[in-house]
């Protein structure tokens, strides 16, 4: 009869949905496909090795990011209290640094940059229009070698569909806050803000059992188009000068990709239809927005859509306000907080907020199982953290970084260590060998590996 | 850029022209610039600026002296712009400094433009604009005008990024793997949604609500009426049927109720010329109530009825329990008029005109293939903005006929609007241009280019079959004033409205802007503290309740729980501020309002600062404080005399989205007038420092105003050169809470009286002083600041050196007509930037 009916409707079939068995048929089979292709992301049990980045704004406040110890002795306390049930299975990284988000000459803007350079680690082009230019993404760079392996090469998603008139920070194109992910070093993926819209993505559009059949339908009418435009595409290109060029580039790319995603798709039957209703779009309550798009990123994971995904929760520099916990003031204004004790109050509330979402999809990535018995999250390779560390001086040492996931059986969870000063992009580096992508020598400002993780 | 300390001994020696002549001049011409600069130029710079731009003073890292040779000199491009920014906007020299006289300024201003910018104003250069895509509004527009559905972009495609300030910048528009995948899904859903796939089907006609007149009628152009069922209604229509055959007349009404139950009941009857179909009870929770039935009808008048009898008394209703007000009514549409069902009245169905150009498909395959042409050449005409080629058609309509097999005709034709849908020349705006015989000309573009950069400019959307027509015989051009007219006049205008006045004066962000009234109003009156205690109270009882939960301890649970009810009690009934939807639209109304009205009447741009009228509800005038104003439509209110209102910098909607969550921001404020009405940003705030405003607390809690704070940073030299720029114009608006509404106090201290000066000198003691001087001695400030705003806009780039022409013939124009609205929108379209493409460099 109402909006909230509608959605408790919808929010007690994904609880059943979840708790349901039958998803899990479709692993092995998925697990399958890859074995073809280079082993690459997938455990040396043969299931798939999935990477996530999770980025939370305006850094944390580092006395209340607290983490100590290892094994039984291993104390997550204030802000990382809400992760404690999940304890063995995070390493909470201190000394890890995104030196490319510090001023250098280009002045203020540190949140842009931070944003910015969190999975390219270069430092950005700064500029509030036309030229944007940071480097290629750590999880397009995963994403690449993953090809075909699976049904969508990566994911992007938001929590923050809003995008404001006016500039951005300091000078810097909005497009550096409003993306994780860069295709290349001047196309950022724009991620998808819709709970609804990456779920007809995923699974097709209309009831489950229908959707299949959407899905195949979208392929062949795509298909059908598909020759048209290249073919317009090509041929208007040639009468374009060079920027002009760059944007019928973009088009063309997009052509192409589309193509090889209808190949790739063409060789997966039997696309999970997951038991629930599609959801209705953003919730109004930003909670239950953050869950839910966790839900969907759960989803993607455990039906194997995709082993690549990123989530900005909100870009940072946000001034979002958290009347859910009766925080009044803005998130930004907040996080310049001078140590008075009230604010700082406020920002861990909000620092631990975000946590507490973070625990849930940990917990609901744990409680799902892959072929080889482990736990998705066991096979998985998430980073929970953000570009700035204190919002309060901007800095972007030390920064607060989670690594969540066993990654399939490499990685020694269960404790807190200290990095001591190694670059954030060797920790990339580190988990792109794990996944058994082919060696790269350099990411960003890397001077290595990271010993340890 | 690092620039060498130079050792004061060496300054004498004036460096162009030592160096000139060592390079042994290029020509004659440069030699005559060196010696016009030295002789005219030099002396200016030397008096007025090199006490710290010079002579060994390099302040803000700019030193005029520290060039090697005089083209190096002019060569700074971006150096001159800055500079002749500066000087006109009175910026430099600085206030305490020695000023230019009119005549140095006129003569530093004219040399800047001709000398190192390298304006030529007998072929001045357009600039660049890189190729646009459609941004998701001009996309929805554009789908609805060509396809009648209205696909609601801004659910299913991702918010386009902006470049200065605007989301129509051809460079930031990128066209992602993801979005255009979005393109293909959508080309398939309004192929689906619009294109009808057969030929003929029975007439259908849907009347609103609106249609019932009597007891409970609502306006006449309401699709739907909400009747309570504790409201007696009785509600007639006539139906006036003009061919005579068979009808078909469905009513459908269904009954809305609150969460909770509602013990409303109603009876109700329906007839139809005067045979009762209905009569029945109708209660909270019901499936919809439908009645069809079919009629023989000659031609003339049958009369509708509908009647609802309250069987419940309103006093029975149930208090709120909590999940809001109970209520119940029923949701009564108009009716559904379907006939004549005889096939021989069949009808095209909506929409076949806007695809399909015959009545009939040809039954041979010759004819089909011509037909296939001629809908897909037509349609593709208009969707690609200028008629596609024949290869094109011929493509399109291979791709029909082959995409027919096994399917009807007209889903053949579906598949290829599909394509055209996702094609690139939809997709982008593909620009053209004229032959020129000069090589060294920029060419003016081509009439079906320049229709679609008036039609985006004006209507966000694509050009219209006048518009067309005129390319098409090659008479836009001659015919613009004309055109503009209709255009403005035309309801499609007020995308202009809310697309560029809603981007440049944020009134796009005030509805979502994130403000808490209930901490704002506490500020103001200073119970931010008791505030603050009582959530901390809220706090450690939850708290102590789980641990009393925790350990089972029921004595104390119940003591906690008593407490929590007592706090509880003692806010219940306090009043609560909203700062709610419907303020926050009339807000964005307001000023959307106020800037349409002054462009249909063509009124002077100056009044969007100044103006003694705004336009107001009932809500948006209570909460300004202004009496009088009654009702729900937002109508033109001539203010009261003292009124701080009127003109854009006291609306609502600009001083709500220059406020922090829980209160005002004077260095936002300022910002925000700095950057959009005089046109002098303030550079960003140098890097690490906190956000001044964020000193405004001690590290023991203890408050200063916001005043106090501000003075106490203006007095460090590294922050002084713009907070004195800034606060004083923001400072100004301190009356205005974060929700714009008045206050004379904050933090429970009364507001110290406003006083401010800008950095030009003027001075003034109130919000209304400080829009005189804004409209009166920097007129031309707000001049050029709002029509390179415009240019901005209306070509999908930044401003460059290269259109200061542009922009000083409309400023010089504008000062002349008064500021009138059409100077500024005739000047932007006839300009070259507007009119012309830069030539293509070989």
């Amino acid at each position: 009869m109402n909006a909230t009916t509608n959605r408790r409707r919808f929010l007690r079939g994904m609880g059943a949905c979840l708790a349901l068995p039958s998803l899990e048929a479709f692993l092995p089979r998925a697990a399958a496909a890859t074995t073809g292709a280079a082993r690459f992301a997938t455990t040396a049990s043969g299931a798939p090795l999935r990477m996530a980045f999770l980025y939370f704004p305006n850094g944390a406040v580092p006395s209340h990011w607290t983490a100590s110890g290892a094994g039984d002795g291993f104390k997550l306390e204030n802000t990382l209290a809400p992760l404690e049930a999940m304890k063995h299975r995070l390493q909470v990284i201190s000394g890890l640094d995104l030196k490319n988000a510090e001023p250098g000459n280009d002045g203020a803007g540190d949140h842009a940059r931070a944003n910015g350079s969190f999975l390219t680690g270069v430092r950005v082009k700064k500029t509030a229009g036309s030229d944007i230019q940071a480097g290629v993404s750590i999880d397009q760079i995963a994403a690449q070698h993953i090809g075909r392996g699976t049904r969508f090469a990566s994911l992007e998603l938001s929590c923050d569909p809003h995008r404001k008139s006016g500039g951005c920070d300091s000078g810097y194109s909005c497009a550096y806050e409003s993306n994780l992910a860069w295709r290349t070093p001047t196309s950022p993926l724009s991620p998808e803000s819709n709970p609804r819209l990456v779920f007809e993505r995923l699974f097709g559009a209309g009831d489950p059992g229908e959707r299949g059949e959407s899905l195949t339908r979208r392929r062949a009418q795509q298909r059908s188009i598909l020759d048209f435009v290249m073919d317009d595409a090509k041929s208007l290109t040639k009468e374009l000068t060079h920027r002009d060029k760059a944007k019928m580039d973009e088009y063309l790319t997009g052509v192409r990709e589309i193509e090889e995603r209808i190949v790739t798709a063409e060789s997966f039957t039997d696309i999970p239809d997951p038991d629930m209703a599609t959801p209705d779009g953003i919730p109004q309550a930003y909670d239950e927005y953050i869950r839910l798009m966790f839900r969907m990123t759960a989803l993607a994971f455990e039906t194997d859509a995709t082993r690549v995904a990123s989530l900005l929760l909100a870009r940072d520099g946000s001034n979002r306000a958290f009347p859910e916990i009766e925080v009044a003031e803005g998130h930004h204004a907040l996080s310049h907080h001078r140590n008075n004790a009230d604010m700082v109050h406020k920002v861990t509330m909000i620092d631990r907020f975000y946590a507490e979402r973070f625990a849930e999809f940990l917990s609901l990535i744990e409680s799902k199982k892959d072929a080889d018995g482990q736990s998705v999250l066991h096979n998985s390779m998430i980073v929970y953290g953000c570009g700035n560390s204190d919002g309060n001086r901007h800095t972007h040492t030390n920064l607060p970084i989670v690594l969540a996931g066993n990654g399939g059986g490499a990685f020694q969870p269960g404790r807190a260590w200290d990095a001591k000063e190694n670059p954030l992009c060797n920790l990339y580096l580190s988990m792109l060998d794990t996944m058994g992508a082919p060696p790269l020598e350099r990411f960003g400002d890397s001077t290595g590996r990271l010993a340890g993780v | 850029m690092f620039f060498d300390y130079i050792p004061p001994f060496f300054m004498p020696v004036r460096l162009p022209i030592l160096l000139l002549s060592l390079a042994a001049c290029q020509n004659a011409m440069a030699e005559d610039f060196a010696a016009d600069f030295e002789d005219r130029i030099l002396p200016i710079l030397e008096d007025h600026c090199y006490n710290c731009h010079g002579d060994g003073a390099e302040k803000g890292k700019v030193a005029f002296d520290s060039f090697g040779t005089f083209d190096e000199l002019t060569s700074q491009t971006k150096l001159w712009d800055h500079a002749l920014r500066n000087v006109r906007a009175g910026i430099m020299p600085p206030p305490k400094k020695d000023q230019l006289s009119p005549d140095d300024l006129a003569t530093l201003v004219e040399w800047i433009k001709r000398v190192p910018l390298k304006l030529d104003p007998a072929n001045p250069d357009p600039g660049r604009v890189t190729l646009r895509r459609l941004n998701r509004i001009e996309y929805r527009n554009t789908v609805r005008e060509l396809t009648g559905h209205d696909f609601r972009t801004d659910e299913e495609f991702p918010a386009d990024d902006t470049g200065y300030g605007f989301d129509n910048i051809g460079d930031v528009l990128t066209t992602s793997p993801m979005l255009l995948e979005k393109y293909m899904q959508a080309a398939e859903t309004i192929v689906e949604k619009a294109l009808p796939l057969e030929n003929r089907i029975t007439p259908k006609k849907t009347f609103p609500a609106g249609m019932f007149r009597g007891r409970g009628e609502r306006g006449d152009r309401d699709w739907h009426y909400n009747l309570s069922l504790y409201d007696p209604a009785d509600l007639t229509a006539k139906l006036k049927i003009e061919t005579a055959g068979t009808y078909r007349v469905t009513f459908n009404a269904g009954p809305r109720g609150s969460f909770s139950y509602d013990p409303g009941r109603a009876k109700v009857k329906w007839s139809v010329d005067g045979k009762q179909q209905l009569d029945r009870d109708v209660k909270w929770g019901d499936s919809r109530v439908v009645s069809e039935i079919e009629m023989k009808w000659q031609p003339g008048e049958y009369a509708l009825r509908f009647e609802m009898e309250p069987l419940v008394g309103k006093d029975q209703q149930p208090p709120d329990l909590g999940d809001g007000p109970p209520f119940v009514h029923l949701e009564l549409g108009g009716i559904t008029l379907t006939g004549p069902l005889e096939p021989e009245h069949a009808v095209h169905p909506p929409n076949y005109g806007r695809f399909f150009t015959r009545e009939r498909v040809p039954d041979d395959e010759a004819g089909r293939d011509a037909y296939r042409r001629e809908i897909l050449a037509r349609f593709a005409g208009k969707a690609f903005r200028r008629p596609a080629d024949d290869a094109t058609v011929e493509k399109l309509a291979a791709f029909a006929k082959q995409s027919a097999e096994g399917a009807s005709f007209e889903k053949g034709i579906a598949r290829a609007v599909a394509a055209i849908l996702a094609s690139p020349r939809f997709l982008f705006r593909l620009e053209d241009t004229l032959p020129v015989e000069n090589p060294e000309a920029h060419p003016l573009l081509d009439e079906w280019s320049l229709a679609s950069r008036l039609s985006y400019f004006l209507w966000s959307s694509m050009p219209d079959e006048e518009l067309f027509r005129l390319a098409e015989r090659g008479e836009l051009r001659k015919n613009l004033p004309a055109q503009i007219d209709r255009m403005l006049e035309d309801g499609k205008s007020d995308e202009f409205v809310r697309n560029f006045a809603g981007q440049w004066l944020q009134a796009r962000d005030v509805e979502g802007v994130s403000i808490d009234a209930r901490a704002v109003m506490a500020r103001d009156s200073g119970s931010e503290k008791q505030n603050r205690e009582r959530f901390e109270n809220f706090r450690r009882l939850n708290r102590e309740i789980d641990e009393a939960e925790k350990a089972r301890d029921e004595v104390k649970l119940t003591a906690l729980r008593e407490e929590m009810q007592e706090l509880r009690a003692q806010f219940r009934g306090q009043r609560r501020v909203e700062f709610g939807g419907s303020l926050r639209h009339a807000m964005k109304r307001e000023a959307e309002m106020l800037f349409r009205h002054l462009l249909r009447e063509d009124r002077s741009v100056l009044e969007l600062i100044d103006n003694d009228s705004t336009f107001l509800n009932e809500e948006l005038a209570n909460h300004y404080g202004v009496p009088g104003v009654r009702g729900g439509d937002m109508k033109l209110v001539k203010l009261p005399e003292d009124s701080p209102r009127g003109g854009v910098l006291t609306m609502g909607t600009v001083l709500a989205v220059t406020s922090n969550p829980t209160r005002t921001s004077p260095v936002k404020r300022g910002v925000f007038i700095l950057d959009n009405i005089l046109g002098t940003p303030p550079p960003p705030a140098p890097p690490n420092i906190p956000s001044l405003e964020a000193s405004e607390k001690t590290a023991d809690g203890e408050e200063l105003s916001l005043r106090e704070a501000l003075a106490m940073h203006r007095e460090k030299s590294l922050c002084a050169s713009c907070h004195n720029r800034m606060d004083p114009l923001g400072l100004a608006f301190e009356n205005f809470n974060a929700l714009g509404s008045w206050r004379d106090k904050e933090l429970g201290e009364a507001l110290p009286p406003v006083e401010g000066q800008l950095i030009t000198g003027e001075k003034f003691t109130s919000v209304n002083e400080l829009k005189r001087v804004l409209v009166t001695s920097r007129r031309d400030d707000f001049y050029r600041c709002i029509t390179e705003k415009l240019l901005t806009y209306a070509l999908g780039r930044g401003p460059e050196p290269c259109d200061i022409t542009t922009v000083d013939d409309i400023v010089a124009k504008l000062d002349q007509s008064g500021g009138k609205f059409s100077t500024l929108i005739t000047g932007i379209i006839e300009s070259p930037a507007f009119q012309k493409r830069q030539r293509t460099t070989p």
